[in-house]
């Protein structure tokens, strides 16, 4: 396995990446963060808090999979709101929305995509969400973190159409609205 | 990774006064400011570990593996994340320089240093990275 290669193919083969490799000299590490997602013992819900104009929103941690600092967008000709444009992320296209016009907002997003596009405001962000079709991003303005909560102190609607939203959490500042992420996108 | 078998795709860093490089399939980001968090009993070359994306990732800093030398002076340092086998693991390196196709004609087997395998005809040295860390690993058992 060690010492000089002496031909091209075995150089080539031992160069090329397998899955199925061994990984000797790397020390054992959990594969999960320190913080597990789900605390032993207790059944509490992960919500990414974020704002949109001048409300709270959240959604579940789990179904995000990053966070973007806002950039300029590609355009698509003729796209129509609530699709902002198009970002690359690291080769795969992904397409970005604004999420306040689903939630019947007033669209906070400034010209983001095209010629004539201005820099992004420092604290937006793109959420980056994971769909059935791929993933996707969402516009908000700002990102506040990440809130551990109970599920009994999550409201949440008593039948009929919801709206996209799972529920509402009071909280001493501003009640945060806990909405779906996939419905926004749909 | 690509169509053609006698071709081989390289992501190139620099480290030191070389260029190196490893297999476009292993990297999967490449981290511009890492601030890892110290272990404990870690060998030298290990700097600590870092999350990304909920995942503890080792950093591995390979200019303490490699030999020494002041990279160029263009070179932005980054942290390159690569896979072997099923794990990650972070490697610190003087500068990117970017991704190369090789074909088997440019590439001379040997190259001298231990974890080396190949020289290419531009002077990319193709790297064994997991002979390069196991034999530090070895290397950097605790004696008793």
């Amino acid at each position: 396995m060690s010492g000089a290669p002496a031909s091209v193919e075995e150089v080539l083969e031992r160069f090329r990446y397998r899955p199925d490799e061994e990984a000797p000299g790397l020390a054992e590490l959990p594969s999960s963060s320190v913080a597990p997602d789900r605390p032993a013992g207790t059944d509490e819900l992960q919500l990414l808090n974020f704002g949109l104009g001048p409300g709270e929103y959240a959604v579940a941690l789990g179904t995000v999979t990053e966070i973007l600092r806002a950039r300029t967008l590609t355009e698509i000709p003729r796209a129509r709101p609530p699709l902002l444009g198009v970002l690359n992320l690291r080769g795969t296209i992904t397409p970005v929305y604004d999420p306040a016009l689903r939630l019947g907002l007033p669209s906070t997003v400034p010209p983001c995509a095209g010629p004539g596009c201005e820099r992004p405001p420092r604290p937006a962000r793109i959420l980056v969400v994971r769909t059935a079709l791929g993933p996707a991003g969402l516009w908000v303005d700002r990102v506040r973190g990440v809130q551990r909560v109970a599920p009994g102190t999550l409201e949440r609607p008593r039948g009929g159409p919801t709206g996209g939203v799972i529920g509402v959490l009071q909280a001493a500042e501003a009640s945060v609205t806990v909405v779906d992420p996939e419905w926004l996108l749909r | 990774m690509s169509a053609q078998p006698q071709a081989v795709d390289v992501c190139a860093f620099w480290v030191g006064e070389a260029v190196y490089g490893i297999d476009v399939a292993r990297v999967d980001e490449i981290l511009p400011r890492v601030v890892p968090l110290p272990l404990a009993e870690a060998p030298p070359h290990v700097e600590g570990v870092v999350h990304v994306h909920g995942t503890a990732v080792p950093i591995v800093d390979l200019r303490r593996l490699l030999p020494a030398g002041s990279p160029p002076r263009t070179a932005k340092p980054k942290v390159i994340l690569a896979r072997i086998g099923r794990r990650r693991v972070g490697l610190r390196v003087d500068g990117m320089a970017g991704v190369r196709r090789y074909t088997v004609a440019e590439i001379r087997p040997g190259g001298g240093t231990p974890g080396v395998l190949a020289v290419t005809a531009d002077e990319c040295r193709l790297l064994d990275l997991r002979e390069l860390l196991a034999k530090r690993a070895a290397r950097a058992q605790p004696r008793l």
